[in-house]
């Protein structure tokens, strides 16, 4: 009965150190909720303008479908995107609040914003990155069987910024900055036993709740 | 020299590793989203050479990737987007009489970068047109190049094929977005408009 505890207890710290540390930071112009009518919508953006990284297209999948839990509308990115061509391809989409003014003063473009109801934008930044890799393990196969030994760990980084804008008084109204970590292994021991951090989701599930926070009262 | 048996191996290991080369053959058919944009007023003629139509880009020895229908289509909802009335013709020779300026593209070169080569986990296409531009009485007003760069996010469970497609697309879109960007400031193109402009006004 004690050796049972012993390894249960064994097995859950091994679990815990899979486990991510995601931390939040925000900046809000208000504590107040931000209006939202009914027939609003979001977008929900990735930033793709830097050379060396894209923001992960799952993960702002992986927003939408979290902010689609609550009441909240939110428009697909690429239906957005493709309902303003070319106005937010990699090449053209505004970083900023002045660019954002002056495209968003032209007729056509203020036209199908409001066609789409869009009233607010959310711009991701960010990527992940795996650092640490550590271990070997290697694999084999033969006439009598096979099997795959050692041991392998990385560790996993996101950081995310997101960045709220209102399109009806074109004004930033928050930033929220996602960082998350986590070490994930990957044990040989006849067969490959994969122990994976869920960072990703917990950077995703930790945004969408503070990015439903700027919203609602009610987050869940 | 060699013994029969010898040559036959060798001819059989010579096709086992021609074997382990792989060609990539793609057709990008695509659709692109219409341009938002306040179309200028005037008739304009893009007049699409046989080869642009069926143009197939090879990039390395072993790409070849057929954007010809992909970029007519896309060249065809820019400049709708840019002027009010715009006709998509094979020859200079259908002209309608009252076409204003006359736009003929052509491809100078398409470059694709894979992560074997670049050492990055992205797939990478440029695509470099060159637009040829007269006034519809035949006065060249400028010789325009324009680059199209296109990427994947990364490589990460996407076959070499479908990697090069995807960044074959977004370079398309992007000549879509640097052409409705750009094509008006073209200081030819500009002045250009300018003339027009006075000789409209001009009682």
């Amino acid at each position: 009965m004690r050796h049972r505890y012993g390894i249960v207890l064994a097995a859950a710290a091994f679990m815990g150190g899979c486990a991510a540390t995601t931390t939040i930071d925000e900046f809000r112009a208000t504590t107040a909720p931000l209006e939202f009518n009914a027939g609003d919508k979001i977008v929900i953006l990735g930033r793709r303008d830097a050379g060396h990284y894209e923001t992960d297209r799952d993960f702002v999948g992986c927003l939408s479908k979290r902010m689609r839990g609550s009441r909240l509308a939110v428009l697909p990115e690429q239906q957005f995107i493709d309902a303003v061509y070319p106005w937010f391809e990699p090449r053209t989409a505004p970083k900023g609040l002045p660019r954002l003014k002056r495209l968003v003063e032209e007729p056509y473009v203020r036209a199908k914003i409001e066609d789409h109801d869009v009233r607010y934008l959310v711009w991701l930044d960010g990527t992940s990155e795996t650092q640490g890799q550590l271990g070997s393990m290697s694999c084999t196969i033969g006439p009598t069987g096979g099997g795959c030994f050692g041991y392998s760990q990385w560790e996993k980084v996101v950081f995310i910024e997101a960045v709220i804008w209102d399109l009806q008084d074109l004004t930033e109204k928050g930033r929220i900055r996602v960082d998350s970590e986590g070490t994930s292994y990957l044990l040989g021991v006849v067969a490959p036993i994969p122990l994976i951090s869920p960072v990703k989701s917990d950077a995703c599930s930790g945004l969408g709740d503070q990015l439903k926070s700027f919203f609602t009262d009610d987050v869940g | 020299m060699f013994t029969a048996q010898k040559k036959i191996v060798l001819i059989l290991l010579l096709a086992m590793l021609a074997g382990c080369s792989s060609t990539t053959n793609l057709e990008i058919q695509q659709d692109f989203p219409d341009v938002v944009f306040e179309p200028r007023d005037y008739h304009a003629a893009i007049v699409i050479p046989a080869e642009f139509r069926s143009y197939q880009a090879r990039p390395n020895e072993v790409t070849f990737i057929d954007i010809g229908e992909a970029q007519v289509v896309l060249l065809g909802k820019a400049f709708r987007g840019l002027f009010k009335r715009v006709d998509v013709l094979n020859a200079r020779a259908d002209l309608h009489p009252e076409t204003d300026i006359v736009i003929v593209p052509s491809v100078l070169e398409v470059q694709l970068s894979t992560p074997s080569e670049s050492y990055l986990n992205v797939y990478e296409v440029w695509i470099k047109y060159n637009l040829d531009i007269e006034s519809g009485t035949g006065e060249p007003i400028d010789s325009w190049f324009m680059p199209a760069y296109g990427k994947t996010p990364d490589s990460f469970m996407l076959s070499r094929s479908e990697a090069i497609k995807e960044a074959t697309i977004v370079a398309l879109r992007d000549a879509g977005a640097k052409l409705v960007l750009d094509f008006f400031r073209i200081p030819s193109v500009h002045s250009w408009m300018e003339r027009q402009r006075d000789i409209q006004e001009q009682p």
